[in-house]
């Protein structure tokens, strides 16, 4: 399988328009950008993708030790960019892809041109000094919690997301179930993403950025969005009215306003 | 008036205040706005110190994440979540457990305006919940360490002999599969090696591929040759209704002469590899599955002259059958990766073939592979 079905790949809008590439973080897929998107399609290429694991994506692809830090999500981000040529990419990445596209840019500096981090947070545990708003105990409940909220994952439908196309019937329902992730993939995501640590990597990020903070945001708080602004060289750091962790769905409006000013020619 | 009307005019004020669920309205950002008394009762909690807040801030820290990356984006995306499992933080600061449902609402031009939340308290069904999970995962540990305990004897050990297994079980999580191996003596110069599938998953395959590998074992020491074996392991699974429709391949080497007789009951064909050929399927010598309807009568064995250095790999489907291609490409990357490793010893040749079929690629299937090479005639 390749890399874009793989990813359960979508590019939108005219194919020789700059790039532009949603991530969505933990807990979801590219359905979280449904509402921002379609605002960049008439002018640039839009490319939308799942993690392994997540979404639509292949499941069956997910290989723990690829994926036992963010870096391996990051490389996945390049192979999806080299599979389709792109070089000077718009990179916009919500909750930890954030981090990933910081990671994957450091890597391969010419694919990209810009980088949007909605919500990010390099470490979400406090840390001497550091306060990223969380305990280790903290994320021990967060995996009680994924382990008793089975989302669309029950004994009928895992087959499916697994990708045993012995139930066609079913393939219908899938496409209308949100979000739906393997508990065990969820599990692991989960761990590396709130046990990472990237902070030193935040000051070899090569393209200008953007810093999108949310206010009253538990999962990535004010605190953290300023450290990111003062260690990203090359950062603009704009706060949103919206709340919470997921502006990209609670204000797409003021989300795809605050992309748009920054992306525009000055 | 009759008791019933009096019941009918229920106030819509009591209907909310007293419902038998917690309720409670928020803006969009989750701020509540307005509380039922049942939620008061619930939580401990005055209307006062209730209002104002946050619906999120009721929770657990790991459940108020829950919320942000997983019931608040479903809320938006599709208008309503039902049945989430939180726990609320009470006013005494125990954990209630609760399960939560909401929906979205929306004004006259669709737009969102607010939130509607029941709480229904879950302290029972959780425990019980938990009560399964435990039990769940007590079982699969049952069964791995049955698993493991069959698996783990020694292989037999001479100079002519080069013998490997790789043996990769299903993704933890899901119950343990009923693939099996086995390597022993069976005369003073005779090996025996079986790889074999019993049918079903859990502690019953366990048991079952225990009763089996022990089988054969038996009944390979009587000097029964592997047709003959598959027919008094026939038997021995019809009288004691015990491995119905396993498959597996049972083969004997001579060390001496390097002859290797085999048969092979519903099971994927083994493959041969040579210092210096192509490797090829043994497709001769088979048979249905255990004690299935129609099995011939007396089975079928065949007969190898292995050449020095030739190589006899055992397998179960796991390794080649996926849903996402035809089972002979799977088998001819089988073959491919043998010819690639053939000049590498059996330990290496096992795990690089295993690895390069998976690759990379979760199993859901025990995967299990034997080999074994022979190195020529003593002296």
């Amino acid at each position: 399988m390749d890399a874009l079905s793989r990813h359960n790949v979508t590019v939108q809008g005219p194919s020789d328009g700059p790039p532009i590439v949603f991530a969505h973080g933990f807990g979801c897929d590219q359905n979280m950008w449904r509402f921002v998107w379609p605002a960049f399609a008439d002018e640039y290429r839009v490319i939308l993708f799942d993690h392994v694991g997540h979404g639509q994506s292949d499941h069956s692809a997910f290989d723990p030790d690829r994926y036992r830090s963010l870096g391996g999500y990051a490389e996945d981000v390049l192979t999806i960019l080299r599979a389709l040529d792109v070089h000077g990419a718009v990179f916009v990445g919500h909750s930890v892809s954030a981090m990933i596209g910081a990671l994957a840019a450091v890597a391969e500096p010419e694919r990209f041109s810009r980088l949007v981090m909605v919500g990010p947070s390099p470490r979400y545990i406090d840390d001497d000094g550091y306060k990223g708003g969380f305990s280790r105990e903290d994320i021990d409940g967060l995996l009680e919690s994924l382990a008793s909220n089975y989302l669309g994952w029950s004994g009928a439908m895992a087959p499916v997301i697994m990708g045993n196309g012995d139930r066609p019937e079913l393939g219908e329902e899938l496409t209308e179930l949100f979000c739906a992730t393997d508990p065990e993939i969820a599990a692991h995501f989960a761990r590396v993403t709130f046990l990472s640590d990237n902070r030193a990597d935040l000051t070899r990020v090569p393209v200008p950025t953007l810093v999108l903070q949310c206010s009253d945001d538990v999962i990535a708080p004010d605190g953290v969005g300023a450290y990111v602004h003062e260690h990203v060289p090359d950062s603009t750091y704009v706060q949103l009215a919206a709340t919470g962790h997921c502006p990209n769905l609670s204000a797409p409006g003021e989300t795809t306003a605050a992309i748009q000013a920054f992306l525009a020619p000055s | 008036v009759t008791p019933r009307d009096e019941l009918i005019r229920d106030s819509p004020e009591e209907l909310f205040e007293n419902a038998p669920c917690g309720y409670l309205t928020t803006t969009l950002d989750g701020t509540i706005v307005q509380v039922n008394r049942t939620l008061q009762t619930l939580t401990g909690y005055p209307r006062g110190a209730l209002v104002g807040r946050r619906f999120p801030e009721l929770l657990t820290v790991g459940g108020r994440i829950y919320y942000e990356t997983h019931y608040a984006p479903l809320l938006q995306m599709q208008g309503w979540v039902r049945e989430i499992a939180v726990d609320l933080v009470v006013a005494d600061g125990t954990k209630l457990p609760t399960l939560v449902n909401s929906v979205l609402q929306r004004d006259e031009d669709g737009e969102p305006r607010s939130i509607r939340t029941v709480v229904f308290e879950a302290t029972d069904r959780r425990s019980y919940e938990q009560e399964l999970l435990r039990a769940r995962d007590r079982e699969h540990a049952v069964a791995a360490e049955l698993q493991r305990g069959l698996l783990s004897g020694g292989l037999p050990d001479d100079p002519a002999l080069d013998l490997a297994v790789s043996y990769r079980p299903a993704i933890a999580g899901l119950e343990v599969g009923g693939d099996w191996y086995d390597a022993f003596w069976v005369g003073e110069r005779r090996v025996g090696v079986v790889v074999g599938d019993v049918v079903g998953r859990g502690i019953e395959a366990a048991a079952t591929m225990g009763q089996l590998r022990s089988a054969v074992r038996a009944l390979a020491s009587t000097g029964l040759t592997p047709g003959p074996l598959l027919d008094a392991l026939d038997g021995y699974a019809r009288r004691h209704e015990v491995g119905q429709m396993t498959t597996l391949a049972y083969a004997e080497l001579d060390l001496d002469s390097g002859v290797l007789v085999l048969a092979c009951a519903g099971h994927p064909p083994p493959a041969m590899t040579v210092p210096d050929g192509a490797a090829t399927f043994l497709w001769d010598g088979r048979s249905t599955p255990l004690d299935a309807a129609a099995q011939p009568s007396p089975r079928p064995e065949s007969t190898v002259t292995l050449t020095p250095g030739a190589t006899i790999v055992l397998f179960t489907d796991g390794l080649f059958e996926r849903v996402d291609r035809p089972l002979q490409e799977g088998l001819d990357l089988v073959l491919a990766e043998l010819d690639e490793h053939r000049h590498e010893p059996a330990a290496t040749l096992a795990d690089a073939v295993t690895d390069a079929a998976l690759a990379g690629r979760r199993t859901t299937d025990d995967v299990c592979l034997l080999a074994l090479r022979w190195s020529g005639p003593p002296g």
